[in-house]
């Protein structure tokens, strides 16, 4: 990921998109296992302590999550969501906290009285926006939504969407969206990574992944969308397969109308099939 | 589709279901105390006047955001819930009131399929013995063997496997003896599709059925929804907040705002030319899954707004972008729009002390008072007047009055024109704009 860039995460139930964002953050449950490296502006994530995670979450790196009903704690007023956070990384006074809590309710569009009152007394793209703005209080570089709108009505979700998109330009920001709708991702993201049964599968510009997917996974996905427009329903056979035995070789070969003998033999590696458009497929060269 | 609107209108033959006027107020629980010193009982306005009809075959998408009442409609159409007011007919039959027996029969001609499949589904039961469930409880008019023999366990179990056949649940003898936590997303909604049908329902309302699915099974199971629809001519309430979806599948759509419908018609006319501005807000949302086409929306204003004091006049004035001065501006919309601008660091001033704080404002019905110091109440009818100049115009042209009282300062407004359902191009709109 680029600094400044949106970067989308797509795929559906159970693909390991959410996984990923919380390994980012450090945040899997304790015994985890996690193999491999998460390289944040050069240093490697996971071999850090404990102490030195705890910094890097909310003043680096932050999350909104997908349901604004149930993260915000309820006998909690909103202001002392932001104290407890800002109080956490920085040795300020509480009157500089409370300043800088209410700027950032305010940039929200939420008028700065509102700071005394508790999550139940918001809606729920109210409590999206409070989920926002505590994320952005310590300006971090790295934003992760996962499925940011997915319980707001269709409106609040693109008034969210807005809001997000005008903040990453003020704030110099980094964007990773984790979702599972394709036409968010269109409408927001520069580039897209697709994950199927945890398994990266594709990645390229949004142009790349909407007008020349190579993985066949990619290219039932976006036909299975349904749009104003869709004039037949597509779907892909099958339904995603158990983690815990997952294929062999290629983990789509028993989904894939295109799948031969190797599929089943090797996994595919991660090819790029042109500048910038990976695609872990035998047959990518097949699509270009 | 014949009589349109929320407006009653006599049910015609060809109706399979048509609700007149329907109602229903859930009570908003509240302590004693407080139950005692209020006068009027507070209600949730659920479903505030709704009438359409659908013909027999035919799928009427009944679409609209979360709390507009989409559901209750639904739920109300099996007589899941009591209707406040309002009627409700049946193949020309008025089931409004009916009760135990005929309640009973009635269920084995409607049914209803809910939006989490995992939820409809008893965890302990096996999917050959849910699917089989109703055949048990109707056992008096289905079963042509005596309940509880062998041979009437093999007649339903037979039925069963045809049913799940028929859904496309198989190889249906191995997953008959299995538990819903063994089947994916999909498979369950077709478990659940298979228990509404083996009682042969003439109406299937849907309410959300796909919504909690992937992508990329979602389509087989509306595909399956409609392949049902040919082979047993069934009728279809349709409810959904996706209006790409309802677009696919439904001939007549009803867009459902807090309550009221504002728009329904026949799809192809609504889809091609949206009246409603709250019809075109939802229509616009719909992202484009093409990176080219990208645009800039014109979104509606805030969220929907709560259904215990629905708006005046038009229930979504205060978020409409085509607003008119008659629309129904009240009191609270312009406590609402005063919020906003105190909130609003550039434009503030010394607003808030003249006007401040919001939360001495109080609105009732078409007024707005502020309890003020009697030597401020001056100034701040000034202020009002100055700030209202930069509220929307339809706002500020719907302000009869401003005026003080001692140390009270009133903002009065007009009161709204009344709303009627107008036939506009094919279909009936609750829209100011077209009347």
């Amino acid at each position: 990921m680029q600094e400044g860039e949106t970067l989308g995460v797509v795929g559906e139930t159970g693909c390991g998109k959410s996984t990923l964002g919380k390994a980012i953050l450090g945040i899997l449950p304790a015994r985890t296992l996690v193999a491999g490296k998460i390289l944040f502006r050069g240093r490697d994530l996971t071999q850090l302590s404990n102490l030195m995670y705890r910094r890097i979450r909310g003043e680096e790196i932050a999350l909104i999550f997908q349901d604004p009903m149930t993260r915000l704690n309820p006998l909690m007023r909103i202001q002392d969501h932001f104290l407890e956070e800002i109080h956490a990384h920085e040795s300020v006074s509480s009157t500089e906290a409370r300043t800088r809590a209410r700027e950032a309710l305010v940039s929200m569009g939420i008028h700065e009285t509102r700071i005394r009152n508790y999550p139940h007394e918001f809606s729920g793209g109210m409590r999206q926006r409070i989920m926002i703005a505590l994320a952005l209080v310590l300006k971090p570089s790295l934003l992760i939504a996962d499925e940011p709108t997915t319980s707001l009505d269709v409106i609040v979700e693109a008034q969210i969407l807005d809001i997000l998109q005008d903040l990453k330009e003020a704030y110099h920001m980094s964007l990773l969206l984790i979702t599972h709708n394709l036409g968010i991702v269109a409408e927001v993201c520069d580039r897209v990574a697709v994950l199927y049964a945890g398994k990266l599968v594709e990645l390229g510009s949004v142009r790349d992944i909407f007008h020349k997917p190579l993985h066949p996974y990619t290219q039932g996905l976006l036909s299975s969308v349904i749009h104003l427009e869709t004039k037949e329903l597509h779907s892909i056979e099958g339904s995603p397969p158990d983690l815990i035995a997952p294929p062999s070789g290629c983990r789509f070969h028993p989904r894939c109308s295109y799948a031969e003998p190797i599929c089943t033999d090797k996994i595919p590696p991660l090819v790029e099939f042109e500048p910038g458009h990976f695609a872990a497929c035998h047959f990518g060269d097949k699509f270009l | 589709m014949t009589g349109l609107g929320n407006r009653a209108q006599p049910a015609s033959n060809d109706e399979m279901l048509r609700l007149e006027d329907l109602k229903v107020h859930f009570p908003v629980k509240m302590p004693f105390v407080q139950r005692l010193l209020q006068r009027e009982e507070t209600v949730v306005h659920a479903v505030d006047g709704v009438s359409f009809g659908i013909r027999a075959g035919e799928i009427l998408g009944l679409v609209g955001e979360s709390g507009c009442g989409k559901s209750t409609v639904g739920r109300a159409c099996v007589r899941l819930v009591k209707p406040t007011a309002g009627r409700i007919f049946f193949d020309g039959q008025d089931i409004t009131e009916l009760g135990g027996g005929k309640l009973r029969a009635l269920r084995r001609r409607i049914q209803i399929i809910f939006q989490d499949p995992h939820a409809s589904l008893n965890p302990a039961m096996t999917i050959g013995k849910a699917i089989g469930h109703p055949l048990r409880i109707h056992s008096s008019v289905f079963g042509p063997q005596k309940t509880g023999s062998e041979a009437f366990g093999e007649w339903i179990r037979q039925k069963v496997l045809t049913a799940m056949k028929e859904v496309g649940l198989t190889p249906e003898e191995q997953l008959y003896d299995k538990y819903p936590g063994d089947l994916s997303g999909g498979q369950k909604q077709r478990v659940v599709m298979a228990r509404a049908l083996i009682l042969e329902p003439n109406l299937l309302v849907v309410d959300e059925g796909v919504s909690m699915l992937d992508m990329s099974v979602r389509a087989k199971v509306l595909e399956l929804m409609l392949d049902l629809k040919r082979r047993h001519g069934l009728t279809y309430l349709f409810i959904t907040h996706d209006l790409a979806t309802a677009k696919f599948m439904c001939d007549q759509i009803a867009i459902m705002y807090l309550g009221r419908i504002v728009e329904i018609g026949p799809a192809s006319e609504i889809y091609a030319d949206p009246k409603h501005p709250y019809t075109k807000a939802l229509l616009q949302v719909i992202p484009i899954p093409d990176p080219d086409r990208r645009s800039k929306k014109v979104l509606p204003r805030g969220e929907v707004p709560d259904a215990v004091h629905p708006p005046a006049g038009c229930r979504f004035h205060p978020r409409c972008p085509a607003v008119l001065s008659s629309c129904g501006w009240e009191g609270r919309d312009f406590v609402d729009f005063l919020d906003e601008h105190l909130s609003d660091p550039k434009r503030v001033g010394d607003d808030e002390s003249v006007l401040g704080p919001i939360e001495d404002w109080r609105a009732k019905g078409l007024v707005a008072r502020l309890e003020s110091d009697p030597l401020k109440v001056g100034k701040a009818v000034e202020r009002v007047k100055a700030v209202l100049t930069e509220a929307p115009v339809s706002l500020a042209e719907a302000v009869e009055t401003i005026s003080s009282q001692n140390r009270t300062v009133i903002v009065r407004f007009r009161s709204p024109d009344q709303l009627l359902q107008t036939k506009v191009q094919g279909r009936t709109v609750e829209c100011l704009l077209y009347q």
